[in-house]
């Protein structure tokens, strides 16, 4: 690791026009500038080079925090952690959103991270993706040509890896209003405080003693090239049996799901048991809330 | 004799730079810029062993602002404290990768990273070896062919055709037999991995080779006199043509004790015309060069009676030095001859070593390889204890080493105003509530233990390591005190002005220790290491201000007619005992006194003092006793301590919690109880974050994983135990300043044991390998006990049935 940055072209746009003009004229070879709590470090690292940064901090329209009542939140490109954390509503409605950013990195990275930082950065263990995953957020791309929404499962393709065209960029991410009487929690298994996760669950749960009408969804962090969430549980909660009985054939599930791997983070075997134990902590206790 | 009553000295005083350090007007090394300054930077090995075939510079060269680019070829000298085995940069073959192999000069920071990207190294890779026990096979790749040539200090034993940079072996009584009578004998295999010291300043420094031949050198260095008097050895100038500028230091804890940076950036900046050079390693890069703590494979055989009385000790200690000697071999032999942990045990047989591997090198570390040891010694005891059935402080108590009558395992009688393990160990475990189990845990699957540890050490140096003072008055009776120890943190020149003022009637207002250091100004001490500050450096200012009172009441017994003897100082008047209203005030004779017609007696008032160690003896590395066969004496003095944890344990993540901690120490005296509860805390938090988290982890070619803050973890804010007992024992020493002893290093030793300690107690399975990380913890349960974690599992399913 360097010292100091390697040379760029720096652009600090105050429109997004000029900020997808930019995009579109380096061709994938220019990295967008929000938080910088990734980029800088990949950029004093090497392992990101790129001929531009484009500060997008400029952009007025892009820091926008809005909660439209009956339909959901919207999150812009240059909202902080440690904001979206303030806004009341965050806390209060979007259970499993609020607890995930609250342990994300530390207060002062949260100071200047952003959330869509966060989901474009697409590292596997990006604590804000369980979450999204698990609410069902939606992806406003924007390029030049023009945008589209894109639905957070389908957003990240691989390991740092996004479904972003290189011209395109992340202006917004909208959070649909969660399930009526649904709770959230995210589980974060860490080596020691304000640690990245070796492993994170992410479960919403919603009246969790009317089997049918019992909505159980997990997603995880660390475990797989990306986040993921397990739909594959989810219909099994509809079922009147047991709940531990759910539980034991959901953990099955999911660790036939999952495929972590051993780095200096963890080992494989410790990160299954991880999702096995992890999960069963924040059902039990999602189930016994509701 | 020392009186009772202290005005200054045993008072909780805020440390006298508190407030400059916490308003960022105190001036590290990092902060220092010279007009014309260069910068350099390192090339370092992409392999972890091999030969240098080829380094071609020629388009380094190119780049705009390049001054000179500098091979270890450049730079003839070996460096080293007690084994003369380093090169100032790579000759010939790299040792493990991330050494410094190239060094580019160039007028900013930019040109040479720019320029040191262009550098092209060939190598041809030799067979790497990581694991040190690997390392001493017969068919092991070689570090050191020439390890027999090399310069070497006395009492140091490396040995020629082998991987060990320095062995020792030691017995006491007859061990042989001893096993052969114990009712019960275990043995274990206990590991440590090499860590890093995370100081806060990253190395760095800034040289300048003068043209008249003296060299300047500003450092972020604990011991800049060691600094200089290494570099005048290494490279063959006289000692007083180096001077080394000590600003302060952003924290050592042994890492920056030797020497380090300074004499390759002092060849740079003749090598760049004698210009100044700075050279400042970012993070990455410190864990890639910076030497860090060793690594230990220790193994331990003990032979004890049915009622817990041990009589036979054999271990072997295997540390792991990195591809350089430096410190590693004096902390293998501080660990042999304090072997058998603070245990009076009359059989023993010792062996230590420190062994090359093809890793960066190891240094001095906070506890000098007592940690290490400890760890081994103090699970061993709960091992013990376990088989015998008997309670760990029970054990500990039987076997402990009690003044003026325990014998080291130099042979060596413990003095009788020795610190007190009993009181230690029954303070800490009373602390903690030994005696009452722990108290059930609100989760099902979580369990709580107890566990305590013993500890001693004292500073591992030469037995003629000096330290000198000088404190000298000023015109308005306030003095400056010149001392040679470097406070980074400990809150060392608050305790010694204290002492100044003690002696002198002043007020602590009135006394300055001098923050910076000048080898060419300060009063010299050997180094800032192995918590010998207090001890030594205290007594000599001690001892200084003592003279400058002397001066004093020899001057004022001129003007009052009064015999000096028959003299006091207070309240910075000196005044006839008995009548305390015939006085002189101090601002008055201290630039000597003037009489009304203008005679004046006396002269400016300096006062000088040393301490130097009393009847230590060198060792010989092949029977722990002096040259001469009577007992060898290696230490000034011995801290004990014991280390008490509450801990609860998620049998469910392998978490470990610790509860409430207490560590109890004999210090003798605490100057300062505030800046001495400091210690335990910070120490504490240190030993933790040692214990559970840390470690340095390497790929199997020798590659560092973790060379950065994401993944080597240390204790964060959250991670502090949020209850945490000091307790201070003050049973004097005699030739201690008012009686203190050490401490800086005793508060981390034990901890990591107390917590292995505490797990056992809670599970029953064994730790035998730090760091203890929720995953580590989690495998030893699979490993010894897993029913635990399918009866935690069990318990979360049945709480959810159970409340909902």
């Amino acid at each position: 690791m360097s010292l100091i940055l390697p040379k760029f072209e720096y652009y600090k746009p105050s429109t997004l026009d000029e900020a997808l003009e930019l995009l579109a004229k380096f061709k994938g070879d220019a990295r967008i500038l929000a938080g910088g709590t990734d980029l800088i470090v990949d950029l004093r690292s090497r392992i990101k080079k790129p001929k531009a940064v484009i500060d997008i901090k400029g952009i007025k329209e892009l820091h926008k925090l809005e909660y439209i009542e009956g339909k959901g939140l919207i999150v812009g490109a240059t909202v902080t952690l440690n904001e979206l954390l303030e806004h009341p509503i965050v806390k209060s409605k979007f259970h499993v959103l609020y607890d995930s950013v609250r342990q994300l990195a530390d207060m002062q990275l949260r100071n200047r991270a952003t959330l869509v930082g966060n989901i474009c950065n697409a590292s596997p263990a990006a604590d804000s993706a369980p979450a999204l995953l698990v609410l069902d957020a939606k992806v406003k791309a924007v390029s030049k040509r023009g945008e589209r929404v894109i639905e957070i499962k389908d957003f990240f393709k691989w390991v740092k890896k996004t479904a972003l065209e290189p011209d395109e960029m992340v202006t917004e991410v909208f959070i649909p209003e969660p399930p009526e009487g649904s709770r959230g929690k995210y589980y974060k298994a860490t080596r020691n405080v304000e640690d990245l996760a070796i492993v994170g669950v992410a479960g919403l749960v919603a009246h969790p003693n009317e089997p049918s009408k019992r909505i159980v969804r997990l997603a995880y962090a660390s475990v797989a090239p990306t986040p993921i969430r397990v739909y594959e549980v989810e219909e099994l909660f509809k079922r009147d049996e047991p709940l531990p009985k759910l539980i034991d054939e959901a953990v099955n599930i999911v660790l036939r799901k999952v495929s972590p791997i051993t780095d200096v983070r963890g080992s494989d075997w410790y990160r299954r048991h991880l999702v096995d134990v992890l999960t069963r902590k924040l059902l039990v206790e999602l189930f016994l809330e509701g | 004799m020392v009186s009772l009553t202290f005005r200054v000295v045993g008072k909780s005083i805020p440390r006298i730079d508190g407030l400059i350090k916490a308003s960022g007007e105190a001036q590290y090394a990092f902060d220092l810029e010279i007009p014309g300054m260069l910068w350099a930077k390192l090339v370092r090995s992409t392999i972890a062993h091999g030969i240098i075939k080829k380094i071609d510079y020629s388009e380094a060269l190119k780049v705009k602002g390049v001054v000179a680019v500098v091979t270890g070829k450049d730079l003839p000298y070996k460096l080293g404290i007690y084994v003369g085995d380093r090169d100032v940069l790579a000759v010939d073959r790299v040792l493990w990768y991330g050494q410094p192999v190239v060094a580019v000069v160039a007028d900013s920071l930019e040109a040479a990273e720019e320029a040191a990207e262009k550098v092209v190294v060939e190598y041809e890779p030799l067979p790497a070896v990581l694991d040190p026990e690997e390392a001493l096979k017969p068919d092991a790749p070689l570090l050191h062919p020439k390890l027999g040539e090399y310069r070497r200090a006395p009492g140091f034993n490396p040995i020629p055709g082998t991987n060990i940079a320095s062995k020792y072996e030691l017995k006491k009584g007859d061990p042989e037999k001893a096993f052969k009578e114990a009712d019960v004998v275990i043995e274990n295999k206990f590991k440590a991995p090499m860590v890093s010291h995370v100081y806060l300043e990253t190395m760095n420094v800034i040289a300048w080779y003068h043209r008249d031949g003296t060299i300047e050198i500003w450092s972020s260095a604990q011991s800049p006199f060691a600094v200089r008097y290494l570099m005048s050895a290494s490279l063959g100038i006289p000692l007083h043509k180096i001077i080394i500028h000590r600003p302060f230091v952003g924290g050592g804890f042994g890492g920056k004790a030797g020497l380090n940076l300074e004499p390759l950036v002092a060849l740079l900046s003749k090598h760049a015309g004698y210009r100044p050079v700075r050279l400042l390693l970012s993070r990455e890069e410190n864990f890639y060069i910076a030497p860090v703590r060793t690594g230990i494979i220790a193994y331990i055989k003990t032979g004890a009676r049915k009622d817990g009385r041990i009589i036979a000790h054999d271990s072997t200690y295997i540390f792991d030095s990195g591809g350089y000697a430096d410190y590693a071999v004096n902390v293998a032999r501080a660990a042999w001859y304090k072997c058998t942990g603070p245990y009076d045990i009359p059989n023993v047989h010792c062996i230590s070593m420190a062994v090359y591997t093809n890793k960066v090198y190891a240094t001095a570390f906070r506890g000098f390889g007592h940690m290490e040891f400890h760890w081994a010694v103090e699970r061993q005891m709960d091992i013990l204890a376990h088989e015998l059935g008997i309670d760990p402080l029970e054990i500990r108590l039987k076997n402990a080493l009690l003044p003026g009558k325990g014998v080291l395992p130099t042979g060596e009688k413990l003095r009788e105003d020795a610190g007190r393990l009993d009181q230690c160990l029954i303070e800490a475990a009373k602390a903690i509530d030994w005696d009452k189990p722990p108290e059930k845990p609100k989760e099902p699957w979580k369990v709580r233990g107890k566990g305590i540890a013993a500890l001693y050490k004292g500073p591992a140096e030469p037995p003629n390591a000096a330290a000198s003072a000088i404190v000298k008055f000023n015109e308005d009776g306030s003095v400056d005190v010149l001392v040679g120890t470097t406070d980074y943190g400990q809150g060392t020149i608050t305790s010694l002005a204290q002492i100044v003022a003690e002696e002198l009637g002043l007020p602590i207002e009135k006394v300055h220790v001098r923050f910076y250091l000048d080898t060419d100004a300060n009063a010299y001490t050997w180094q800032t290491v192995g918590s010998r500050s207090t001890f030594q450096d205290g007594n000599a200012v001690l001892m200084a201000a003592r003279d400058a009172k002397r001066k004093i009441l020899e001057i004022a017994s001129q003007v009052l007619h009064v015999r000096p003897e028959n003299l006091e100082l207070r309240d910075e008047k000196v005044c006839v005992k008995g009548e305390p209203w015939e006085c002189v005030s101090l601002q008055e004779v201290v630039f000597g006194y003037t009489y009304p017609n203008g005679h004046t007696v006396g002269g400016p008032v300096i006062g000088v003092g040393y301490h130097m160690p009393e009847r230590r003896t060198y060792l010989d590395p092949t029977t722990g006793r002096a040259p001469d066969g009577s007992p060898g004496a290696p230490t000034i003095f011995i801290t004990f301590g014991a280390q008490a944890v509450e801990i609860e344990l998620d049998l469910l993540t392998g978490k470990v919690e610790i509860l409430r901690y207490a560590g109890a120490f004999d210090i003798g005296k605490a100057i300062n109880p505030l800046l001495v509860k400091g210690q335990i805390y910070g120490g504490a938090v240190m030993a933790m974050s040692l214990g559970m988290f840390e470690e340095l982890k390497y790929g199997k070619d020798g590659r560092l994983l973790n060379p950065n803050l994401t993944d080597y973890k240390v204790a964060r804010a959250g991670d502090i135990p949020k209850k945490m007992i000091p307790i201070i024992i003050e049973n004097p020493q005699a030739d201690g300043p008012y009686g203190a002893r050490g401490l800086a290093e005793n508060v981390m030793i034990a901890l990591p044991a107390a917590i292995a300690n505490a797990i056992y107690n809670a599970t029953g399975v064994n730790i035998y390998e730090m760091p203890m990380t929720p995953e580590n913890v989690l495998k030893a349960i699979r490993e010894q006990k897993p029913e635990l974690i399918e009866k935690a599992k069990k318990a979360l399913m049945e709480y959810l049935e159970k409340k909902g």
